[in-house]
């Protein structure tokens, strides 16, 4: 479900389970975080591009696996912070290429990265509230990276936005008319970024790290814990069961 | 030798310009000693609401001069140091400072219009933090523009390295004013105009409260970038990168 391919110095991480939008499984989020890892220890690694096979980057969470066990939700959000900590504190800088959508977990990881590249039309936000779910895990990476007024009407309100908007508010920092251009233009900064001198730029990375307290352990356990707070309670279990309920 | 830095004032307004054309208004140690003594003047003139901050001919700053300092052992610390040093004063001046950025401002130069309260800029104008494709490290004005522009956006900037036009400043913030080209001087003279007759204890005390929300350490994050940014210069991927540019 996750890919990694190396080439010219450049590390992709694909999310390769297109025929479910990509959605997140714990699984799926802990090789990612692994692969993660792996690539930030090679030293010729010079960027990250996190990318997605088929037309939407990511739709959330795996909701169907977790709709009758709580537990794997917890574990969801547990392995999505970790995803999120490990993407934010890689050694390099970090491309995301978000075509079509990249919505609640998927969000939390486009949150992550450094540049971010999405289409007009990509929709974009967290509406895990309407099922009774706290999206407080994405808290700080957003604070971290766009105005506190744009933070709190997309963790608050369940409703998305359009790339076009994203980008107007800084989520997004570079955007392409059409989602099949989504990732060429990715693969562009990510060749650009990676013939940088890359001792500046790790240490320019490391210095924006230090400034942001992205290294501080803190602030997403807190988030975290807001998050996980919020699951297997009665609303979440009644919303979750009428999402699900008439499917069986 | 005509001076390096220059301060005029006219009643409440004040301007300081970068006096050093023939070498693009580039920040050398004399050319911030100079802005170090006219910033310490204007600190001390409550009288003045406002300052234009300019560079005289075509730039408004190549940015640091770092080819004299390069041969000199030290002399790349010192000169990050005297950077730092004058961003904090620029900042802490009780005066309203507005930046004319006029042809190019590079990466110190950007640093200075970072730090500014208003920049104003035009279309054609080159602006930006290249010091990443120089193998250099651009933390001193990282505190800065994390603060102008917000880290999402300060984390592109100076990753990506480069340089952007004036329409993509105004687009991102780093300028709160964008003009045709030409038109630059009169928008800058309007802006000054409204500050000079506005009243000056209102701009002194609204300032003086912004920038207590810059947060008490970042004077220390601007002197620990002033650090890094040394090391990063004296090691040998800058070096290398720095022979190849200046030849």
């Amino acid at each position: 479900m996750i890919r990694v391919e190396v080439h010219d110095s450049i590390a992709r991480i694909v999310l390769d389970r297109p025929a479910k939008r990509n959605a997140l499984t714990p699984e799926m989020l802990d090789a990612l975080t692994a692969a993660v890892r792996a690539q930030d220890a090679d030293a010729s690694v010079r960027c990250l591009l996190l990318c997605a096979d088929g037309p939407t980057f990511c739709a959330g969470f795996d909701l169907k696996a977790a709709a009758g066990d709580t537990d794997i939700l917890r574990a969801q959000l547990e392995s999505l912070s970790a995803a999120v900590r490990t993407l934010r504190r890689f050694r390099t800088p970090v491309v995301c290429a978000a075509q079509g959508g990249a919505i609640a977990g998927g969000c939390a990881l486009l949150g992550s990265a450094d540049l971010v590249v999405a289409d007009r039309k990509a929709k974009i936000g967290y509406p895990v509230v309407a099922i009774g779910l706290s999206p407080a895990v994405s808290a700080p990476t957003l604070e971290m990276t766009i105005e506190d007024s744009l933070t709190r009407a997309r963790l608050l309100d369940p409703g998305l936005i359009t790339g076009e908007r994203a980008h107007e508010k800084g989520l997004v920092t570079h955007l392409v008319d059409h989602p099949d251009d989504v990732l060429a233009c990715a693969q562009e900064l990510a060749e650009m970024l990676a013939g940088k001198p890359p001792h500046a730029v790790a240490r320019t990375k490391a210095w924006l790290n230090t400034l942001d307290r992205t290294n501080d352990d803190e602030p997403f356990a807190r988030a975290l814990g807001v998050s996980l707070a919020t699951v297997g309670t009665d609303e979440n279990r009644s919303k979750l069961a009428s999402l699900w309920g008439d499917k069986g | 030798m005509s001076e390096l830095a220059l301060l005029e004032i006219d009643g409440t307004v004040a301007t300081l310009s970068l006096n050093r054309p023939d070498k693009r208004n580039a920040l050398s140690l004399e050319l911030l000693d100079a802005l170090h003594e006219k910033t310490g003047l204007l600190a001390q003139m409550p009288e003045v609401h406002c300052c234009r901050v300019v560079g005289t001919g075509n730039s408004f700053c190549a940015g640091m001069d770092l080819k004299a300092a390069l041969d000199t052992p030290g002399a790349p610390g010192r000169l990050l140091s005297s950077i730092a040093e004058l961003t904090i004063k620029f900042r802490n001046l009780p005066q309203v400072t507005v930046a004319r950025v006029q042809g190019a401002a590079i990466g110190g130069g950007c640093g200075l219009v970072a730090v500014c309260d208003i920049a104003v800029t035009h279309r054609s104008c080159k602006m930006g933090y290249p010091e990443v494709d120089l193998g250099v490290c651009p933390a001193v004005v990282a505190p800065w523009l994390v603060r102008s522009i917000g880290a999402g956006r300060a984390r592109r900037v100076l990753l990506s390295g480069g340089v952007m036009d004036g329409a993509e400043a105004y687009r991102l913030g780093l300028v709160a004013h964008l003009t045709e080209d030409g038109a630059l001087d009169g928008a800058v003279d309007e802006i000054v105009g409204r500050l000079g007759d506005a009243g000056g204890v209102a701009l002194r005390e609204t300032k003086r409260l912004l920038n207590d929300l810059d947060g008490e350490d970042i004077a220390a994050r601007v002197r620990e970038g002033a650090v890094i940014s040394a090391e990063v210069v004296d090691g040998p991927e800058a070096r290398a990168r720095l022979a190849e540019v200046y030849g």
